[in-house]
């Protein structure tokens, strides 16, 4: 295990932290995130399991996680990175993890965030005829929208 | 031999009716995995003459199970369209009869019976196979009885329904 962090504490500009036995955390700045997935697919992460977006509203930023599984070394690292709340840009990671250009699609979807080079970014893919602010961000108030919309039941039986 | 009256005609075709129902199921929300043991020799519900069915246009019964969201509540109309009279909907689940858990969800449509006429609902979360098959066996009692009318009352409340459609569908 410690060979891998090693080979991943060569990477340029990335903080590693060793969360427990085979979960590594790899916090990289925001322009250096294409590069970094791309060496990491080189040390041996073939695989990206997920990648999604935690809406971390206090600081006003946006976390992108890329969670990337290594077969080989039964190893989980988590590539992070922090982009502002406004105007949020990523690029995209499909050339190197396929899988991603769906999970990018979803992120654009759900939380608002352009993806450069995903052409699929942007198009409708889960909600339909959707015109708030996207659901996942915090800022959205679900119960707000949903008694605006869904009617909740009151009384008994049916509503005729 | 005398004629028979039209009641007697629909009584009798009530209660050959209630003894062959075929279920269309629709689980997206959650529940499909209490069917299996209902269909099969745990529970068997064939006995009733209930059987499972995959096609729309065949299926006497549609049982929906769990939250239905705006994009599955449009495929549920159009399979509910499909069905040919008299058609039955039984909702699954607190989530068809109030949102459930689900009831602050953005997506969630939570109240079934605004969008398509449901003859009963079985409360609860998860409801086992006995409650299943006795909301089975309540459906039967009340084909019987002529008071399993969703399907007229969808017609003759079209409007109504169709307006709360739009409304979330667009
Ligand atoms: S809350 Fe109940 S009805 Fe809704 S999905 Fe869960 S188990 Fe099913």
């Amino acid at each position: 295990m410690m060979d891998i962090v090693d080979k991943i504490k060569g990477i340029e500009g990335v903080k590693v932290t060793v969360q427990r036995e085979n979960r590594i955390f790899v916090d990289v700045s925001e322009d250096k995130v294409i590069s970094t997935l791309y060496n990491m697919k080189l040390i041996g992460f073939h695989q990206l399991s997920v990648q999604n977006v935690i809406d971390r509203i206090k600081d006003n930023k946006f976390e992108i996680f890329y969670v990337l599984y290594s077969r080989e070394y039964k190893i989980n690292a988590i590539v992070r990175t922090w982009i502002d709340r406004e105007n949020p840009v990523i690029k995209t990671a499909d050339k190197i993890y396929p899988s991603a250009h769906t999970w990018e699609r979803e992120i654009s979807e759900m939380f608002g965030i352009k993806v450069d080079g995903n052409e699929d970014s942007g198009k409708p893919f889960i909600l339909e005829n959707w015109k708030d602010l996207p659901p996942m961000r915090k800022d959205f108030d679900s119960v707000k929208y949903s008694s605006e919309h869904f009617v909740f039941r009151h009384s008994e039986g049916e509503n005729e | 031999m005398e004629k028979m009256t039209e009641e007697q005609v629909k009584s009798i075709a009530n209660m050959l009716r209630k003894r062959s129902l075929w279920m269309i199921h629709y689980c997206t929300g959650c529940g499909a995995m209490e069917l299996p043991p209902t269909m099969t020799s745990r529970y068997d519900m064939e006995r009733f003459g209930l059987a499972p069915y995959v096609t729309s246009r065949q299926a006497d019964i549609l049982l929906i199970t769990g939250y239905l969201n705006v994009k599955t509540l449009r495929r549920v109309i159009t399979v509910y369209e499909q069905m040919l009279d008299p058609k039955y909907v039984i909702g699954f689940g607190s989530c068809t009869l109030n949102g459930g858990v689900y009831w602050d969800s953005y997506a969630v449509i939570k109240q079934l019976d605004r969008y398509i006429p449901a003859d009963l609902y079985i409360a609860g979360c998860m409801p086992r196979p006995e409650a299943v098959i006795s909301a089975f066996r309540h459906l039967m009692e009340l084909i019987d009885s002529g008071k399993a009318d969703g399907y007229k009352r969808y017609k003759r409340n079209l409007a109504y329904y169709k307006e709360n459609q739009r409304k979330v569908l667009g």
